[in-house]
């Protein structure tokens, strides 16, 4: 407890300096503001902002894209509750009974315990962050290349498992994700692989580039086949704070969800599902479930704190272990990259400055946040409203001015647009891209790993099963990997004998 | 619809086939294996073979699953004809906007960029595309290069 308390104390000389303050602040409205919009997602906002973190301090660049993060967890609310359409993928439950609540003149108390149950479950994520993530790290220091290697092809299985979509397109995306990080100077031989000849290729594909393309242009261009005005919210907004019964509604549903959506956060690609664990898990507990669905207010708390909390928890892994659990969680890795630090357990050690003044800011962003946006909600609204065909022209113009300002190269500009046009593809295929950035993040390291435990084991393949943590993850990966198969021969054997 | 998805799975199993086989290919002249440890071609090698592999299982589940249902539908395509024409000069414009970026210059080239976008938004009026975008690419201009000390191009008019 003394270490934690030191630390924090550490961690406060970070976050309290007037700049990274106003990081924090500007990350998290940023957050909030294209968590508002539908449209733009938190990966597309990140990897326009990319380039901007360059130059700034490492811990100030983590501070502000955190700050994005979490500041879209709960600007997605707001249209999930007045719209009926989610901001972001996490608050497609809040929907149900929010815009349910929002018809019945009930909008301020559902946008209020939003406000609060996200505000309760970030700052009992962020503490759980606080006590788990240093000692995670101190185990995983004992880890060598195979379990490593063992432990990042469990994480890219249960991306792929976790898909919204077919788990076999998911693997493809993930294992297109390794080619393309194959791209470039090989980093043990420096021997140049599929460059053909292209100096802009000697470094391999950009990072930033990627993901705008894969995220920003694919998603604008999906935007721009859709046509019809959002139907918003008219009537004024009144009554934010929620009164007695709806906190005593509540409460429990924020705490079960704090704790379940950490947990499930922990968990690569499982942010998600928490909100719907949690919607289901109150439905399922609670002594009026006929009332789900048609505007009560458990059926915001729960899955709001939930996404919240999970948030936090997506932080665990990527500190504690260097392993991403979400695209978004892939990009700051990639940020941590940019800026030489190098992720894994040691970072935390090595680099104390940086993961508790983390840690302090999300404290204080949490405040910011519950202080600004309760007030703010008028102003949130008004952005809502405005048409996507003003909006669309300046995303396409901070995707091109992020892509080129990274190495002033319109090389860099051309495989955003290329690859703008492949997401698209991929969106009409209904290939997700999210596994692709997380192995395209991890694949030099994972290619790391393998040849390092190769290397160690004079070629001998078995160093992957011979020891007990990366056994342990590869059958893990390999039971997710036939889990499907056993299911589907399963649910024909009994269609047969019904 | 959900034909023609399937029929999507199949091309697309077949493009990541062809991607998984050239991508072994390229990797066997880089040193496959290099006595007891593997060499930069290893990685590649194995990641082209699972990618065709998974090509492979993709197109054999998309032919099973349509001949176990036997259905005869007519599917409408995966491309829907909604708003292409938008689409198209956006992207076209987007791409005009890449390549002139260097020659014409952050300034001109950007207000060219706003200009159309917006005036594609908005085909009736030239006064309001015009000032919107002048608008646009002075504050951009003074948030980015100003602000931010970004390098941009100034191009052959030096500006």
């Amino acid at each position: 407890m003394p270490g934690i308390l030191e630390n924090l104390f550490l961690g406060c000389q970070v976050a309290f300096t007037v700049a990274n303050l106003l990081y924090c602040f500007i990350g998290i409205l940023i957050g909030t503001m294209i968590g508002v919009l539908p449209g733009i997602g938190p990966v597309g906002a990140i990897s326009m902002l990319l380039p901007v973190t360059f130059g700034m301090e490492p811990v100030s660049a983590i501070i502000m894209l955190a700050g994005i993060y979490y500041g879209s967890q709960y600007g997605g609310s707001t249209t999930s509750i007045l719209v009926n359409i989610p901001g972001e993928a996490t608050t497609v439950v809040t929907c149900i009974d929010g815009y349910e609540m929002a018809r019945q003149g009930r909008a301020g108390p559902a946008l209020g315990i939003a406000a609060f149950g996200s505000f309760i479950a970030g700052t009992v994520g962020i503490m759980i962050l606080m006590i788990l993530a240093k000692p995670l790290s101190d185990v995983a220091i004992k880890f060598g290349p195979p379990e490593f290697f063992s432990l990042m092809i469990l994480a890219l299985t249960i991306v792929s498992y976790l898909a919204r979509g077919s788990m076999i397109k998911a693997i493809i995306m993930a294992i297109l994700g390794i080619v393309l990080s194959q791209i470039g100077m090989d980093i043990i031989t420096g021997k140049f692989r599929f460059t053909f000849g292209m100096m802009d290729l000697l470094d391999g594909l950009g990072l930033v580039p990627v993901v705008m393309g894969l995220f920003g242009i694919a998603e604008v261009m999906a935007n721009l086949e859709e046509s019809g005005d959002l139907e918003i919210f008219k009537e004024e907004i009144k009554g934010i704070l929620p009164d007695v019964k709806d906190w005593k509604d509540s409460i429990g549903a924020i705490f079960r969800g704090t704790l379940l959506g950490f947990f499930l956060g922990i968990l690569p690609g499982a942010g998600i599902v928490s909100t719907f664990i949690s919607y289901t898990l109150e439905k399922r507990i609670s002594k009026h479930p006929e009332r789900f669905g048609k505007g009560t207010i458990e059926g915001i708390a729960g899955p709001e704190s939930a996404n919240n909390s999970a948030s936090s928890g997506a932080f665990v892994p990527l500190f504690a272990l260097g392993i991403p659990s979400n695209a978004i969680m892939a990009l700051l890795l990639g940020s941590l990259m940019i800026h030489g630090l190098q992720p894994g357990p040691l970072l935390i050690k090595e680099n104390p400055g940086l993961f508790w003044g983390t840690v302090v800011s999300m404290y204080v962003g949490n405040v910011m946040l519950l202080v600004l946006n309760l007030p703010l909600i008028g102003l949130w609204v008004r952005v809502l409203k405005i048409p996507y065909r003003i909006l669309f022209p300046f995303i396409l113009f901070f995707c091109t001015l992020g892509s080129y300002s990274i190495n002033n190269s319109v090389f860099d500009v051309l495989t955003m647009f290329a690859f703008g046009i492949i997401g698209y593809i991929f969106r009409k295929f209904q290939y997700e891209p999210a596994p692709l950035i997380m192995a395209f993040i991890l694949g030099p390291i994972l290619e790391n790993s393998l040849r390092q435990s190769l290397i160690m084991s004079g070629g001998n393949f078995s160093v992957f099963i011979m020891r007990p943590i990366s056994f342990t993850c590869l059958g893990i990966a390999l039971f997710l990997l036939a889990l499907p198969i056993f299911l589907r021969k399963r649910s024909r054997i009994f269609s047969r004998l019904e | 619809m959900e034909r023609s998805l399937r029929k999507s799975d199949r091309i697309s199993s077949l493009i990541w086939l062809i991607v998984g086989i050239s991508f072994c290919a390229g990797s066997i002249p880089l040193k496959l294996w290099d006595f007891q440890k593997p060499g930069p071609g290893f990685m590649p090698f194995l990641s082209g073979a699972l990618l065709g592999l998974f090509g492979l299982i993709l197109f054999f589940s998309s032919t099973a699953a349509e001949s176990a249902k036997g259905e005869k539908a007519r599917g409408k395509g995966i491309l829907i004809k909604k708003s292409k024409r938008r689409l198209v000069l956006s992207f076209s414009i987007l791409f005009g906007y890449i390549l002139l970026f260097e020659p014409l210059g952050f300034f001109f080239s950007t207000l060219l960029f706003f200009f159309f976008l917006f005036k594609l938004t908005d085909p009736k009026r030239w006064l309001t595309p015009f000032f919107s975008s002048g608008l646009a690419v002075i504050v951009s201009y003074l948030i980015f290069s100003v602000w931010l000390k970004v390098s941009l191009p100034s191009g052959i008019l030096k500006f």
